[in-house]
């Protein structure tokens, strides 16, 4: 028995477990935040693989395992598949999502309001800011993905790139 | 009727094992537990160039001793569940049956926030639906 939890729910959880970290919890230590968050993702993945991996085969290489979290793994959490995935054959994958839902809503502020950003501060510096403060939120997922290839027996690296919001590509690699 | 159950990790470290008999015959249970393990390494090893149960995670009779049957089950993430029955005339369909409801108990019971995983599974949750499934499988062969 499926029980479902509202989308907007998950967008605060979310937003508000990042901006926990990142400016309360370890404000001094963004990497220690970061990988804080991606340790909660790690273990979320983990958890979600062996519930969505129930009912089928077993997967017999790496490719099919990252084709489930391109396509079913991927529907069950934002509702859509992977647009796009390129793998170099040698232990290294892309996935690519061109409109990645939990950063649909973020948005750059140009105008250095804030009281953290010095009036002298350029515009490239506030985006680089946002930029900084994007990145954070993407240590999530990159966590599940990992707890989830690594549950299913593939122990790996990801990192994410975010060149064109709201797209957003997710690179795997493949420890061997 | 289900003598025992077992929830074996990947790097077949145990992390449920329970027997269900009033004799004082754990440890022979247990034993057999150890043994099939050998057995499931060998199914997967070796697989059975044969379509539809390539890579199923039911892995079906693993082997029959003289008194018991004893079943595997294979995850995705490489958690094995083993079952040994006493029950000489078992239809497939009431394991692979039995199997699907574990599962489910064993994906509720580790994505429980305080589980660690890896680690043995000490939930009383768990320990009550196991204990109910393997109730309802013995009623159900029966009828």
């Amino acid at each position: 028995m499926g029980r479902e939890v509202a989308e907007s729910c998950v967008d605060s959880v979310v937003i508000e477990m990042v901006s926990a970290y990142c400016s309360r919890l370890y404000s001094t230590h963004p990497e220690i935040a970061a990988r804080r968050i991606e340790a909660i993702g790690f273990q979320v993945g983990h958890q979600l693989s062996e519930r969505y991996t129930m009912e089928r085969p077993r997967f017999s290489d790496h490719l099919e395992a990252i084709k489930f979290i391109c396509k079913d793994f991927w529907s069950e959490l934002f509702k859509k598949q992977v647009d796009n995935l390129k793998t170099n054959h040698r232990g290294t994958f892309v996935l690519q999502d061109n409109r990645f839902r939990w950063l649909t809503r973020v948005s750059y502020d140009p105008t250095p309001a804030n009281s953290d950003v010095s009036p002298a501060s350029d515009p490239s510096q506030v985006v680089d800011k946002a930029a900084q403060a994007t990145s954070m939120h993407l240590y999530f997922p990159c966590g599940i993905i990992r707890g989830a290839l690594t549950n299913l027996g593939i122990p790996c690296a990801v990192s994410a790139d975010i060149s064109n919001l709201p797209a957003c590509s997710f690179v795997v690699r493949i420890k061997v | 009727m289900i003598v025992c159950v077992a929830v074996v990790g990947h790097q077949n470290n145990p992390l449920y094992l329970q027997s269900f008999t009033e004799a004082d015959d754990a440890l022979k249970l247990h034993h057999i537990v150890h043994c099939s393990l050998d057995v499931i390494d060998e199914r997967v090893n070796n697989p059975k160039k044969t379509g539809p149960t390539l890579n199923e995670t039911f892995l079906g009779l693993l082997y029959p001793t003289e008194n018991y049957k004893v079943y595997g089950y294979l995850t995705n993430t490489k958690v094995k569940f083993i079952m040994v029955t006493t029950d000489l005339d078992v239809r497939d369909v009431d394991v692979r049956n039995f199997f699907r409801r574990f599962h489910s108990a064993y994906v509720d019971a580790v994505s429980n926030p305080f589980h660690v995983p890896g680690k043995k599974i000490t939930s009383n949750t768990f320990a009550q639906s196991v204990r109910a499934i393997v109730k309802s499988f013995g009623s159900s062969t029966a009828v």
